[in-house]
């Protein structure tokens, strides 16, 4: 479904990524983990075209789309749920809902995901007249997420969902994360903080210094034992 | 007494109606692009030109009904076409917004050069939209003024309603409040910042046709217009809409109020003390936002 070949990227000068190559089938969980700073933010952002200097091949179902504008990519259905959220602060919970569902696509399934979404988070469809920048850090996760879910991507690059939240939050990632996975989305992860993900995600990837250093099934990394102390936390 | 204070509180309002509607352009425009436009004031000859055109010259029929009809879509395009010819292509630079401000500067001058050059250096008039007078008792309101204080009210509730409700003004807000989330929902941001200065033309040469009736249309008088709703923005809050509709009736009343009390020649002085007050205490204006 998702195949990265070679990928390097840059911001301005600093050389982020250095021949990434990944691949995600469909209606997978795939998990990037590794260090802080070390690239895995900018891997997903490059596959959803949010960052201006990349080079390489990104091909998505067949589909060449490395340095395709941002929501050319939205509209082939792959989606960004940025760690920072990157909400509509002055905007309703309700209004950020819909500007998800902005591309084409989406626009014809918004019913459909906005009842899909309201099922997942109905806390969040309780307050759906709240302004965004009233919400707290967990709220906005959540909202954040939902909203990625508007607009009807097949791919779901996810970018750190449970960093910063209590534990109790970071279990309902986890269940929204199977809802999705259930429902036949491909889900390309980066998170660390949830024990239970590694043993839900059908590849595990693990970048350090902007290179892969691993790549395996969880049964290969959980037999690894230097990956078990440093990442899984196991 | 009290007559001439309603008269003056009428007149406050009216042209606080028309600022609101183009000081909305201008800063919806900073809003969205965080450039300033410097021409700003040009589009607003443009306006009045463009009506002088069509009802002198052309003679078109339907009179200022007609004008607006082929106003409105015309206006669109030409902001439409400058924004992709002119500056879109800046944005492809570091510190494009200080390139922008230099490039609409220029633009400013050619224009306000180039209507010299076509309709030469004398003022113009435009007709008014309408004839007669309404007396309230004492009170003589012209039916000119009423119509100008409902077209521009009501250009602004639409323009409310279209932010508001659909999908491109949505994605205009979005664009506004957070550029990176609207990447990330897939807005095309080229597209909604063409279309976000098309609107401001639209806006501000509307205000143009408007207010040009109870003035002239002066081939240098872009500088006046540009200081007046570059105040205006400020003083709300540059990117504040509802910031922008407070500021301009309340520079509308004081400059009715100063202009009819001191004289014409302090109101400028007015409002800039306003202005300069204002930032000293509060730099980012009546409700901009940090």
């Amino acid at each position: 479904m998702l195949k990265v070949n070679k990928l390097n990227a840059y911001y301005g000068e600093s050389h982020i990524l250095k021949d990434v190559s990944v691949a995600v089938d469909q209606g997978q969980v795939v998990l990037m983990m590794g260090p802080n700073g070390h690239g895995k933010s900018t891997l997903l952002k490059s596959i959803c075209g949010l960052v201006e200097k990349v080079g390489g091949e990104i091909s998505y179902s067949g589909e060449d789309i490395i340095g395709s504008a941002a929501d050319k990519i939205v509209n082939l259905g792959i989606t960004y749920i940025a760690e920072n959220r990157e909400l509509f602060p002055y905007m309703t919970v309700k209004e950020n809902l819909k500007l998800g569902a902005y591309s084409k696509n989406a626009r014809a399934n918004e019913k459909k995901n906005m009842e899909w979404v309201a099922s997942l988070f109905p806390k969040l469809i309780e307050r759906q007249k709240q302004l965004a920048c009233t919400m707290s850090g967990g709220e906005a996760k959540m909202l954040a997420i939902a909203r990625g879910l508007m607009s009807d991507a097949d791919l779901l690059c996810i970018d750190e969902p449970a960093l910063g939240l209590q534990p109790s939050y970071r279990l309902d990632v986890l269940e929204i994360i199977k809802e999705i996975s259930k429902q036949g989305k491909t889900v390309f992860l980066v998170e660390q903080n949830i024990p239970q993900l590694t043993e839900m995600a059908d590849k595990i990837y693990i970048m350090e210094e902007g290179s892969i250093s691993f790549e395996g099934s969880k049964d290969d990394a959980l037999n690894n034992e230097d990956l078990k102390e440093i990442f899984l936390g196991l | 007494m009290v007559f001439e204070i309603i008269d003056v509180i009428i007149s406050g309002l009216i042209n606080g109606s028309v600022y609101a509607l183009m000081a909305v352009g201008l800063t919806l425009v900073y809003g969205v692009t965080k450039a300033f436009n410097f021409a700003y004031g040009s589009f607003y000859n443009m306006g009045g030109y463009f009506a002088w055109m069509l009802l002198i010259p052309v003679g078109l029929i339907g009179g200022y009904f007609s004008v607006f009809f082929v106003a409105i879509p015309v206006f669109f395009v030409v902001g439409y076409l400058l924004e992709k010819i002119l500056i879109s292509p800046l944005r492809k630079h570091d510190d494009w917004e200080m390139k922008v401000m230099m490039l609409t500067l220029g633009l400013s001058l050619f224009m306000d050069f180039g209507y010299q050059a076509v309709f030469g250096p004398r003022i113009k008039s435009l007709p008014g939209m309408i004839e007669g007078t309404l007396e309230l008792g004492q009170v003589v309101l012209f039916h000119q003024d009423i119509v100008i204080f409902i077209l521009s009210v009501g250009g602004m509730i639409c323009f409310g309603w279209l932010l508001n409700n659909t999908r491109t003004g949505m994605a205009v807000q979005a664009v506004a409040q957070n550029p990176a989330g609207a990447k990330i929902v897939g807005i095309p941001k080229d597209f909604i910042f063409a279309a976000t200065f098309a609107i401001s033309t639209i806006m501000v040469g509307l205000g143009g046709i408007l207010l040009s009736q109870k003035t002239f249309i002066d081939p240098m008088g872009s500088t006046n217009i540009m200081i007046k709703a570059w105040v205006i923005t400020a003083f709300g809050g540059m990117g504040s809409i509802s910031g922008s509709l407070y500021a301009a009736f309340i520079l509308g009343m004081l400059e009715a109020f100063v202009g009819w009390h001191f004289g014409m020649i302090y109101v400028q002085i007015a409002t800039l003390t306003l202005l300069l007050v204002t930032l000293t205490i509060r730099p980012r204006g009546l409700m901009g936002r940090e």
